[in-house]
């Protein structure tokens, strides 16, 4: 009796030994893992599919690292939560790094998601039928006052001499109605997230939609990039090599044909309210965007784009004085 | 009584301004994250005029949707008082579109009344109507014995007479509810413009958010203050003078 129960007591120590031994070893994985922050510009979507994918199939922990990736949203911003040291890395608008920089904010590019801006503007060829530029005057045109495409459609209005008395500027929010309603003429949407879901709807009314996309007529103003600060740069480069290298692979394996129920599947992980089969639908989108060629290599920072972008913003006063982009870009992981 | 208000104001606001800059300067902070203290002052020379018409467009708005939800309240409180059913179907309904986000029955508004002037005022009055509604219901349901029992004895209480004999007997409570609710008001106003107008200082805001430019956003707070006090100063003179009209002080 008292010989069984010493068995069980050391067969009891025995496995709690074990027990510690492997969580120790756990803890020590862990510790050798490098943690940093990755700040999203906007909700869980299809487009950051590559940035949950480079979590979820274990790329930054290849690579060392142990990455928190947080959702952006309206109120959030990458570049504030950098320069406090919330955030090691993060993704922020063109028009965002642009305007930092202006004002002193020391942050670098290391790689840009987007190739084509995915800001779009719907429209309905029927009733609105748009083969040149011009067909735009005397159209009511949607835009959001303060937003990127107010500065995208002013920098195409002013490239084709389309004076603003020529069409009429609707200030839009997240309410559809007054497109549905046909009160105004084209509105501006993400065309790889957005309008999946609202062509969709159209299409259920009988109607037919086309998208304008500004790039097609000039103006290549650039979306989305991945940001980091110029002292992480500088003081951790191996880091900065590392989780760029991940991140690429990870937008770069997602994105392949071959790989989309993957794609998929990790948006629904994340964002359960959008419909598979419309996040089947965004995919093909958001590839063209990010990838116009099935041999690009992704993350490509497209210098040209950048200064395009600053010349707009320079001529529409949204920066005082030119911040020579270039400087800004650091395309680390590039080959 | 005006400049006690507003330099209580002027504490509250450069106190945050000064822990502001502390940040700023202490974490070596770019002017991005925290603007300084020149290109607030170059900020506030610039917008100053534009703003301040903002605001004083968002405080007349609060002002109609502040009337608005004094009269919703009236009645609601009227009906409400009532111990038969519609009275408890209006006191429950009142709750339970109280209970609903704003931004979530905003699309709804918009459909049904446009982005306009009326959709400012119906979300400004919903936001600030609640407070309200409580103080009403609350003194409207509760009997002045003494009085009413006099009227009732001689058969001459109607409905009307009920009312006013509450509200009098308690016109000290109602006052202080109306001058509390007058900031919400201003906070419902805002919101409603942040949301879904093209006018205002909430407009005014939300595109200085898209261009993530705080000092923009502080000039409009520090007007928004301003023109707040002076309000609550002007209600408050407006409770005295009803108090001492009717002999209560």
């Amino acid at each position: 009796m008292q010989r069984k129960l010493l068995q069980k007591i050391g067969l009891l120590g025995i496995t709690m030994i074990l027990i510690l031994a492997l969580a120790g070893c756990a803890r020590d994985d862990e510790k050798s893992m490098e943690e940093v922050n990755y700040r999203l510009k906007w909700l869980f979507n299809i487009s950051v599919v590559g940035d949950l994918y480079a979590h979820d199939s274990g790329l930054f922990a290849k690579n060392g690292l142990k990455v928190t990736v947080k959702p952006g949203g309206p109120e959030k911003d990458a570049i504030k939560e950098l320069e406090l040291g919330h955030a090691q890395f993060g993704v922020a608008s063109a028009d965002q790094v642009i305007r930092a920089v202006s004002k002193g904010a020391p942050i670098v590019v290391i790689a840009q998601l987007f190739q084509i801006n995915p800001l779009h503007w719907i429209y309905r060829p029927d009733k609105t039928p748009l083969k040149t530029p011009q067909d735009l005057k005397g159209k009511t045109i949607g835009i959001t006052h303060g937003g990127n495409d107010e500065t995208i459609m002013r920098a195409l209005l002013a490239k084709y001499d389309i004076r603003e008395s020529e069409v009429k500027l609707f200030s839009v929010r997240y309410d559809y109605t007054p497109f549905y309603q046909g009160k105004v003429d084209l509105w501006p949407l993400y065309r790889n997230a957005q309008a999946p879901i609202i062509g969709a709807k159209l299409q259920k009314a009988g109607e037919r939609f086309a998208l304008m996309d500004p790039s097609k007529l000039g103006i290549r103003f650039v979306a989305n990039s991945v940001v980091t600060t110029r002292k992480m740069l500088e003081e951790r480069p191996e880091t900065v090599k590392k989780f760029t290298r991940a991140l690429l692979q990870g937008w770069q394996e997602v994105l392949k044909p071959a790989n989309e129920q993957k794609a998929i599947d990790t948006v629904l992980k994340y964002n359960k309210e959008t419909p598979e089969e419309i996040v089947r639908q965004q995919l093909p989108a958001t590839r063209i965007l990010m990838m116009p060629t099935p041999d690009f290599e992704f993350g490509k920072i497209d210098s040209a784009a950048w200064r395009q972008t600053e010349e707009i913003m320079l001529a529409q006063k949204l920066i005082p004085v030119p911040v020579f982009v270039e400087k800004l870009l650091k395309p680390v992981g590039e080959k | 009584m005006l400049h006690r208000r507003v330099y209580q104001f002027l504490i509250i606001y450069f106190t945050g301004l000064a822990a502001l800059m502390l940040m700023k300067y202490s974490l070596h902070l770019s002017d991005y994250t925290i603007p300084g203290v020149t290109e607030i002052w170059t900020t506030c020379r610039r917008y100053f005029a534009l703003y301040l018409m903002a605001v004083l467009n968002t405080l007349c708005v609060a002002i109609l949707g502040h009337l608005l939800s004094i009269c919703m309240a009236t009645i609601v409180g009227i009906i409400g008082r009532l111990t038969i059913w519609i009275g408890s179907f209006i006191r429950v309904a009142a709750y339970n579109i109280q209970a609903y986000p704003i931004v979530a029955v905003a699309p709804i508004i918009f459909i049904l009344l446009g982005d306009g002037l009326s959709s400012r005022l119906l979300i400004a009055a919903m936001i600030c109507y609640f407070p309200l509604l409580l103080s009403f219901i609350g003194i409207l349901s509760e009997p002045v014995k003494e009085i009413e029992h006099f009227f009732e004895s001689t058969r001459r209480m109607n409905w009307g007479l009920q009312v006013k004999i509450r509200a009098f007997e308690n016109i000290h409570k109602l006052i202080t509810v109306i001058v509390g609710s007058a900031t919400l008001a201003m906070v419902g106003t805002i919101v409603a413009e942040f949301i879904a107008a093209n006018a205002g200082i909430g407009y005014s805001i939300r595109i200085a958010l898209y261009q993530s430019d705080l000092a923009k956003i502080l000039v409009a707070l520090f007007l928004i203050g301003i023109c707040t006090s002076i309000y609550l100063v002007f209600l408050e003179w407006l409770g005295w003078f009803i108090k001492k009209r009717f002999g209560t002080i």
